[in-house]
């Protein structure tokens, strides 16, 4: 569904995610996990590029959402004519590879034809980010229901000016949601007269209702007071049974136990343990998981 | 006679009546289309302003910065001057259009402050929830960043049209025939001794347009708050 190749981002010199690769399998629920300014939410982020990578390709159900990057794109490589003079006097390809990189030959002699087959990969292979946008629901630590807008104007906005649904449709939809998590009674009311926990409900089924394949959330629960942690976790908890794509950041080690697939161990930039839950929680392997662990219970 | 009859007998008299409603009618013609040109103005050069660095973008940012840097660096009445006998130094060009533009010119440069720092205190979260919804930079601004720019502006904009309304009044300094203006015509009449009298009529008819325009205001405010209610 998604897949992270060698994904680099920096904040002028600091280097948040450090060649970071991995791939979301359909249905999965990932979970992850790691210390303050490990790059957690900077991944989830550049995932749908509210942060635009530094270098690295993100690909989503078998499209490219970042600008192909000639020097690392195997395909446009082996396509070139100086990767082909190169493999034809039978050095090794990796050597040939490495070498077109050092020397930038792709650039220095095969300027226009370089530019059509990176146009012509991008015409092939590239999603419109607005569009994938459409197909990757986020919910963030701090809510973000539009302040301006009803509950419902909320739920139906997106559908609606996006022309996926008519009006009648997305309000349906947005009442259905509504009824699940058990807020029908606030369809008219604004963000600001709202709690914490059913704003952030709100937030899940604004997303739930533009349909998505993924959903991504970066803390959730983390600017909740403890009572409503619990009516937060319990919606993404039947989220994720109906089998959603889910890729949660978050702290609360019990969900990633319960519901986790996979989890995911952050630590400066890097993925630097992945497994289980049963993996990470009981047989962490390397030291900076086991202290992170020792803080956290 | 004492003040107030004075006051009166000048509201009875046809022709300083003619005098005074020729100046009022100046003025507020000045005054709302310099208001709709700096809105419209102020508005666009805050969205240039805060638009996303790209290459068509350089040059209109760097225009817009100018103009703000200039118009907010040199006195209203020089601008006006140079308005007048310079650039709409044209035969026949009407007046009226001239102060207009000098005074749409100038606002336009206020307003594009005051709108860039109303929408930038949009809570950034608020842009992100919409775009990552998959809603294009534009409808996310009209839907969703805008209104509520405009709520969090309107107070600085009110500020920023009574400024505007009472600064027409240096338009007799190019010769032409406001409010103020009227005051003066009057005063310097043979009935009416004192400058006092019409002055101070004058100042009642400022009075009452920037408190009909604080009242629009405030009715404006209130409408908007309809969503925050706590
Ligand atoms: N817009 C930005 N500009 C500059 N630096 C940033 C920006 N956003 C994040 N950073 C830096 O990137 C690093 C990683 O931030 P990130 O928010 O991804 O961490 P995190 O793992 O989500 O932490 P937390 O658990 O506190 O949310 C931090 O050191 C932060 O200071
Ligand atoms: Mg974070």
């Amino acid at each position: 569904m998604i897949n992270v190749k060698n994904l680099y981002k920096d904040f002028g010199k600091c280097r948040v995610i450090d060649a970071l690769s991995c791939d979301i399998k359909d249905n999965e629920c990932v979970v992850v996990i790691g210390p303050s300014g490990s790059g957690k939410s900077t991944f989830l982020r550049c995932l749908n590029s509210l942060e635009e990578p530094t270098y690295g390709e993100i690909w989503f159900d078998g499209k490219m959402l970042t600008p192909p990057d000639p020097y690392l794109h195997p395909d446009i490589i082996k396509a070139s004519n100086t990767y082909k003079k190169l493999t034809s006097g039978n050095t090794d390809s990796e050597d040939a590879v490495a070498k077109i990189k050092k020397e930038d030959l792709l650039k220095r002699h095969e300027g226009r034809e370089y530019a059509s087959l990176l146009k012509k990969f991008d015409a092939e292979n590239h999603l419109d980010i607005n569009i994938a946008r459409q197909r990757m629901g986020m919910v963030f630590q701090h809510f973000n229901l539009f302040n301006n807008l009803t509950v419902m104007d909320n739920l139906t906005l997106a559908p609606v000016k996006l022309k996926l649904k008519t009006k009648e449709q997305a309000e349906s939809k947005a009442m259905e949601l509504l009824e699940r998590i058990g807020l029908p009674e606030k369809k008219d009311e604004y963000p600001s007269k709202l709690s914490g926990g059913q704003k952030q409900r709100i937030a899940i089924i604004r997303a739930l209702c533009m349909e998505p394949e993924v959903m991504l959330f970066d803390e959730p629960t983390s600017a909740l007071d403890p009572e409503m942690v619990g009516e937060v976790l319990d919606v993404m908890k039947s989220l994720a049974k109906t089998g959603m794509t889910m890729i949660c950041v978050t702290h609360e080690m019990g969900f990633a136990r319960e519901v986790a697939d996979r989890v995911l161990f952050m630590d400066s930039g890097k993925i630097l343990e992945e497994g289980t839950p049963e993996e990470i929680f009981q047989n962490p392997k390397s030291e900076r998981l086991k202290s992170f662990l020792a803080k956290v219970f | 006679m004492d003040f107030f009859e004075k006051i009166a007998s000048l509201f009875t008299n046809e022709k300083y009546m003619q005098i005074i409603w020729k100046g009022f009618t100046t003025t507020i013609y000045i005054s709302l289309g310099a208001m709709v040109l700096g809105l419209v103005l102020g508005t666009l050069v805050a969205l240039v302003g805060l638009s996303k660095k790209s290459k068509i973008m350089v040059i209109p940012k760097a225009i817009c910065k100018v103009y703000v840097t200039v118009i907010r660096g040199t006195p209203m009445a020089l601008q006006l001057f140079i308005m007048a006998y310079v650039v709409f130094a044209i035969r026949n060009f009407p007046q009226i259009l001239t102060a207009i533009i000098a005074f749409g010119v100038n606002s336009g440069a206020y307003v594009s402050e005051n709108i860039r720092a109303g929408i930038l205190s949009v809570d950034i979260g608020q842009t992100e929830a919409g775009r990552a919804l998959g809603l294009s930079n534009a409808t996310t601004m009209l839907h969703i960043v805008i209104p509520q720019a405009i709520k969090n502006v309107i107070p600085a904009i009110g500020n920023e049209l009574i400024a505007l309304i009472k600064e027409t009044s240096i338009v007799s300094m190019i010769g032409m025939f406001d409010l103020t203006n009227a005051a003066k015509i009057i005063g310097s009449g043979q009935n009416m001794a004192s400058y006092l009298i019409p002055m101070t009529v004058v100042a009642l008819f400022y009075l009452a347009i920037v408190y009909l325009l604080t009242l629009v205001i405030k009715i404006i405010e209130k409408r908007l708050r309809a969503s925050d209610k706590r």
